[in-house]
């Protein structure tokens, strides 16, 4: 790196897509992204990943729209045309797009891959005991996708103008949204096999587990599938639900083959499956061993938005993490219908979600089943054996109407737990995870550490501290450059970035962003 | 008659106490979830006695007797499911108050068998020991105080809960040490690998070390001072080789009075002690000995498979 070169996390570059964004600088408008924004430079040079972005395009039959509502400041003139959008390029068949409507009144418009999968976010994998640990931890960490979505919120800015938005998601789920006309409704289906009502890049659409707690209920009545894969995985001994999981996968275009993997096929590798599965992103991915290793299976927690400080990387890390523990541990239940999870990522996006929006939630996480396992089961050298009774088998309790097993609830119930007197409420996240830590052996040093991460956690979540977004468009508002007009120029975004670094050095130490960290030492 | 308490596994299934909106010390997670257990079992009694819906079920239909030892509710055994070493098992036994010290031999084996035959183990990782009456804080000791404006603060969930001990007062080292040699004699049968000891500051630990045959290899501290265990603490403990962890406990689990109440006739109670002059049930004094809290964890994954209690106590007929 060069001296006058720092590595930041930042979900997203500010102006990314604005004159001279690049260094060095290139001339947009080339032939591979034919976007008016971006030049082909910015995309990774690999044949990979230029093809991928073409035949998005050519899928879609035009270039991909990425639109954001901007966010409407005083002085910003309403209604509101993204002046940085040239309706008069006559390059590409693509430069029609604008002019055919792409760009809408009010939100930011943005055309190239870049401007999605350009972002940073959080991912964190998780190792399985066994594939049924696996998908228990794939359900059970789902509903809680849009709950740290909005937790993490870090993306105000696009284009160099405030969105009134304050994640990535829906940005990155535009950016490579390869679904034809026909695919999304706006023609009659003719030559395509079905409407498909998301993104390839959106939040989960199923769950997979083997769980008798998921009812189905639960699942999504219209879920698009595969049926004729569906049928060949069934045949071929895979039950309904792993079946349905990977048929809906494979409702999407693998978006680049190579023609050399077609020569012939190798059923030794899994290329062609992961191929589809790397380009279907959801917000929780399942992944299967590769064949031939020893990893096992695993389970990738995908929503949360990078933060700046490695201090909040490495809180929200642990606390997913811990959360798996206490999920593993206390048998936790938070299944809720998976369309209501589809509906917390949109409210997530909403600016301040964190302290002005309330999300579906399960109110009790706990099973009801008294389920003593192994009863009976008296291994020898046991307590001078008073007569053992048989198993508790207390018929189930009988399942409720499912809209009275969640609510809408804060962020803050989420994490921090319902306030009531009745004992009926949601006890929290964070509560639960202590609650786990105080059934290990933990060393001090240890266990005041993670009173920090989770200090600033539940700190996030009741509106002590700022997410990001907020603290960034803060930053916005009082700079002096600022004509409150949501326009953020090259100034206020080098201040910015300087002072994103600074935090990143001192992590607040100093006071810069203690509003987003608390005072630290 | 002696009464066997036990909450069976806490973590998953039946009866928990986190379904509590907030989340309190071993008193009231022991309590809350004896409470629990004998609901639960009562209802099973019932649902299999038709005849009996009407009322509450006799203790004699969920509970066992066997000799003069009560069981409550009828022993099952939870035995965990991976093989020995797989596991981290940890025994916490809480010494009570104003019981004779020369009994604790005995009932540190008797508390040992149980948590045993619950998991259906033959050893534990971890004995920990609870004296009665020593709490970290009173313990005077150089904390930095400093330290702790720049502390995440506690939620009060955390604080105290009704833990103060009032009713007693530390014993003296030699006792403790008396103690001890019970202990030692069962690491050295290769039931327990490792002993520890719970809220030792630096004096106490200094003068108790030298005596022990078997030094302790873990101190627990109470996990609200986490963040400002004084630092004469952590370097003796990094000197001697003892790892100092956190808990949650209170050193008084089971105040005065409590077992009465979840035992009694009251509308809270378990209906196994007679109230005012009725019936079949029993009568006498309730005198708790110990209570012992046990975890079996996981090692690799971290995941918490058993937690649980088991309170023993004395029924004296008055």
């Amino acid at each position: 790196m060069a001296r006058s070169e720092y590595p930041i996390t930042l979900t997203t570059f500010p102006r990314l897509g604005t004159d001279d964004c690049t260094t060095p600088s290139y001339p947009v408008s080339g032939q591979k992204l034919r976007s008016q924004f971006v030049p082909d430079e910015i995309a990774n040079p690999h044949i990979r990943f230029p093809t991928l972005a073409a035949n998005i395009r050519a899928r879609r039959g035009r270039k991909v729209e990425v639109n954001v509502p901007v966010f409407r400041d005083e002085n910003t003139p309403w209604p509101w045309k993204d002046p940085s959008v040239d309706y008069g390029l006559h390059k590409w068949p693509e430069d029609d797009d604008v002019r055919n409507g792409a760009a809408k009144e009010n939100y930011i418009y943005m055309d190239a891959m870049a401007f999605g999968m350009g972002s940073c976010c959080l991912q964190i994998t998780f190792q399985a005991k066994n594939i049924e640990e696996g998908r228990k931890m794939y359900d059970q960490l789902s509903p809680l996708g849009p709950i740290l979505l909005a937790l993490t919120a870090a993306t105000p800015i696009y284009k160099g103008f405030l969105a009134d938005t304050d994640v990535r998601w829906n940005q990155i789920s535009r950016a490579v949204d390869d679904r034809t006309p026909e695919e999304l409704g706006e023609k009659p289906l003719a030559n395509d096999r079905w409407r498909l009502p998301k993104s390839r890049y959106a939040s989960n659409s199923t769950y997979i587990s083997q769980d008798p707690r998921l009812r189905k209920e639960y699942l999504d009545p219209d879920l698009v599938v595969d049926q004729d894969l569906k049928r060949r995985l069934l045949d071929g001994g895979m039950d309904d639900l792993l079946a349905t999981h990977f048929a809906h996968l494979f409702i999407r275009d693998p978006i680049v083959v190579f023609a050399e993997d077609l020569e012939t096929l190798d059923l030794s590798k899994a290329d062609h499956f992961e191929n589809l599965q790397s380009t279907n992103w959801q917000h929780m991915r399942f992944k299967p061993p590769p064949p031939g290793s020893d990893m096992g299976w695993r389970v990738e927690f995908r929503p949360m938005e990078i933060q700046i400080t490695d201090f909040e990387n490495a809180a929200f890390s642990i606390f997913i993490v811990l959360i798996t523990r206490a999920i593993l541990s206390f048998d936790l239940n938070f299944y809720i219908p998976i369309q209501r999870v589809s509906e917390n990522m949109e409210t997530a996006h909403i600016r301040d979600a964190v302290s002005t929006q309330k999300f579906y939630f399960r109110k009790n996480p706990f099973s009801s089943r008294p389920t003593h396992r192994g009863a009976n089961n008296t291994p020898n050298g046991t307590f001078d054996s008073p007569a053992s009774t048989t198993s508790n088998s207390r018929p189930p309790s009988p399942f409720g109407p499912v809209e009275d097993e969640f609510e809408l609830m804060t962020i803050n119930e989420v994490i921090n737990g319902q306030v009531s007197s009745d004992g009926d409420a949601f006890p929290g996240l964070i509560p639960l995870v202590e609650s786990y830590l105080n059934s290990m052996n933990v060393d001090v040093e240890t266990r005041c550490e993670l009173a920090r991460y989770l200090d600033l956690i539940r700190k996030r979540a009741d509106g002590t501290y700022w997410t990001a977004a907020k603290w960034i468009r803060e930053y916005v508002k009082k700079h002096p450059k600022y004509g409150k007009d949501s326009v953020v120029g090259e100034e206020i975004e080098f201040d910015l970035l300087k002072a994103a670094e600074q935090i990143t050095r001192m992590e607040g130490r100093d006071g810069l962003g203690w509003e987003m960290l608390g005072k630290r030492r | 008659m002696k009464l066997v308490l036990s909450t069976s596994n806490i973590m998953s299934g039946g009866p928990s106490v986190i379904r509590r909106p907030t989340f309190e010390k071993s008193n009231t997670e022991l309590t809350s979830s004896l409470r629990e257990n004998f609901t639960v079992h009562q209802q099973t009694s019932t649902s299999t006695n038709a005849a009996a819906l009407s009322s509450r079920p006799s203790f004699r239909t969920w509970t066992t007797q066997e000799g003069e030892t009560l069981f409550i509710p009828s022993h099952t055994t939870n035995p965990l499911s991976e093989p020995r070493e797989a596991y981290d098992i940890t025994v916490k036994l809480f010494y009570l108050p104003n019981i004779p010290v020369d009994r604790r031999c005995v009932q540190t084996r008797e508390a040992i068998k149980l948590v045993l035959g619950q998991l259906g183990m033959e050893s534990i990782d971890l004995l920990i020991v609870s004296f009665p009456g020593i709490s970290f804080d009173a313990d005077d000791e150089d904390s930095d105080l400093d330290d702790a404006e720049s502390q995440p603060s506690v939620p009060a969930s955390a604080e105290e809960g009704g833990c103060f001990d009032s009713e007693s007062v530390p014993e003296d080292i030699g006792t403790m040490l008396t103690t001890w040699r019970t202990l030692e004699k069962l690491h050295g049968e290769k039931m327990v690998s490792k002993l520890g000891i719970a809220e030792f500051g630096v004096q106490r630990l200094s003068k108790f070390l030298p005596q022990t045959k078997v030094k302790p290899a873990v101190d627990q501290i109470n996990v609200r001072d986490c963040c400002v265990v004084p630092k004469p603490l952590i370097l003796y403990a990094k000197k001697e080789g003892i790892e100092l962890l956190t808990h949650n406990d209170c050193t008084n689990v089971l105040p005065r009075g409590t077992l009465r109440e979840i035992l009694g006739s009251g509308a809270k109670g378990a209906g196994i002690l007679a109230g005012e002059g009725n019936d079949e049930r029993l009568k006498g004094n309730v005198e708790p000995q110990w209570v012992v809290k046990y975890t079996a964890v996981v090692k690799d994954r971290g995941v918490v498979e058993s937690k649980g209690y088991f309170a023993v106590a004395e029924l004296n007929e008055g």
